[in-house]
């Protein structure tokens, strides 16, 4: 072999380098200029960079949501904490920032020195970065700005707030969001309410509490909770007002309270519901004539049933 | 074709002065064209016509790309990255199998067999001869091969073997104690079925 191969060098040791300045010259070869290897390097960079900001957009709208629907009222739209996860997981951006590491990862690993660091240096750092970034963003709010911009922005995008609209504009559940338009001659019993999708009904308010009317007074966007008594009508019962916590200014304070908010009103309801029932049981203890169950309100029932 | 001789000067020295005047591009085809040879031929280029075509390529490409020289790098790993990667896409493009002749003479191969690296998992009966190892190390897969024959055949350090194949030092420690294991396999399931 190395006989070979020394045979082979002096035969062609100048037929190559011949060769070589015979192309260079015919070919008019120069060498590339530094600028193009400079640029190269520079949106390799970029790229990266480009790739770090949109992982951490996405981290900020993934801990917005996170952050808000914590103190979701879960319990008035599903049946348990998990299936309410599954429908409000912002999904497109954890794709999104999954899709960012990995083009961080490749972007990094394409500059002139990035092949020296392991593929798990390389994805942690990409991976820590991105979620101190967007924590940061997040801290300013950005976070919902971004995605409420979104929502307004472009119709098939999916804003939390367009979740949180589709989550409780649902009449025939017992769900709906908008704001009292009217009042009517007994606003003690009945106030006129006009929902997200334009529908006006009547809402019947006589076991709402005097912060509910307030709230509805307020003439706000709210969330109701109650139940449809006359769909033809348009009839609601409602039985628990909330605001709607869909801004800028919101903190988790107000989250907070607006779920403690529910929580009690729920357990109030549910106290009412078991404290007539009990009556009942006794009643039909004290007389065998007693047959008919004592009339429960629409809300105890409905605070039973969650 | 005269060129500017320069035996004194480093391989980065003349990578600048080629910059400034062409003819000294002949000091690196000259320093070069022997190793890369026998580089190329050790990955599978093993016609002569063939190995003359990629090495012209080669050293064009190291012509166009000579501002792109990383200067914290040496050039010898530079020059055998370009190398590695012509080398790598002649056999893709040809759509053939590597049929290196990875050992040339006895002092190689015991050169190999006697490396202290990893020797612990690799134990070699030393009557194995060349043709045997060549055989074995064909079998092994080329991400080991490759590693293999820049540390025990073209004599890489391992920083250098990392810029050569652009993969973490890590990774190279790792390829060779894994390279050398499946060596040892091949050589041991060669030598029962002998």
């Amino acid at each position: 072999m190395s006989t070979n191969m020394n045979d082979f060098n002096k035969n062609t040791d100048t037929k190559l380098k011949d060769t070589l300045f015979y192309r260079i010259e015919d070919e008019n070869l120069q060498p590339r200029s530094r600028i193009f290897f400079k640029s190269r390097e520079c949106v390799m960079w970029a790229l990266w960079l480009m790739s770090i900001l949109i992982g951490a957009l996405a981290v900020a709208i993934s801990v917005f949501v996170v952050l808000h629907h914590q103190y979701a009222l879960y319990e008035a739209t599903h049946t348990n904490f998990f299936t309410f996860l599954v429908d409000i997981l912002p999904f497109v951006w954890l794709a999104v920032f999954v899709f960012m590491t990995y083009f961080a990862l490749y972007n990094l690993r394409h500059t002139k020195h990035g092949y020296r660091y392991s593929m798990t240096t390389i994805l942690c750092s990409s991976i820590v970065l991105s979620f101190a970034l967007g924590s940061a963003l997040q801290f300013f709010g950005l976070g919902y700005t971004i995605d409420s911009q979104l929502g307004k922005q472009m119709k098939m995008y999916m804003s939390q707030e367009k979740v949180e609209v589709k989550l409780w504009q649902q009449p025939e559940s017992g769900r709906m969001v908008g704001v009292q338009v009217l009042d009517t001659v007994e606003p003690e019993k009945f106030i006129i309410f006009e929902d997200v999708s334009g529908n006006r009904w009547r809402i019947d308010v006589i076991e709402l509490f005097p912060e509910d009317k307030a709230l509805l007074a307020d003439m706000r966007r709210v969330r109701l909770l109650g139940e449809v008594t006359d769909l033809k009508n348009k009839l609601f019962h409602a039985c628990g007002v909330f605001s709607w916590v869909f801004n800028e200014n919101t903190t988790r304070s107000d989250l907070s309270t607006s779920r403690q908010a529910f929580v009690d009103k729920m357990g109030q309801f549910k106290v009412q519901a078991e404290n007539r029932l009990a009556e009942y049981e006794k009643q039909t203890f004290d007389s065998a004539s007693a047959t008919n169950t004592p009339p429960m309100s629409v809300c105890a029932n409905i605070a039973l049933a969650r | 074709m005269a060129t500017a001789s320069s035996p004194q000067l480093t391989d980065e020295e003349i990578v600048v002065k080629t910059l400034q005047d062409k003819q000294f591009f002949g000091e690196i085809v000259d320093r070069y064209e022997a190793k890369l040879t026998r580089y190329i031929a050790r990955l599978g280029v093993r016609n002569t016509e063939d190995q003359l075509d990629v090495l012209q390529e080669i050293f064009l490409k190291v012509y166009k790309n000579l501002n792109g020289f990383d200067r914290s790098l040496q050039f010898s790993s530079w020059i055998y990255r370009i190398s590695h990667n012509e080398a790598i896409s002649w056999y893709r493009k040809k759509n053939v199998r590597p049929e290196g002749h990875l050992i040339a003479d006895s002092e190689e191969l015991l050169g190999f067999l006697s490396a202290k690296e990893d020797a612990q998992d690799a134990q070699f009966d030393k009557t194995i001869n060349a043709e045997q190892v060549n055989a074995a190390l064909l079998k092994i897969e080329s991400k080991y091969r490759e590693v293999i024959v820049l540390r025990f055949f073209e004599h890489k350090e391992y920083e250098e073997i990392s810029d050569i194949l652009k993969i973490p030092i890590g990774s190279v420690g790792t390829l060779l104690h894994r390279g050398k294991k499946q060596l040892a396999n091949e050589l041991n399931s060669d030598a029962i079925r002998m």
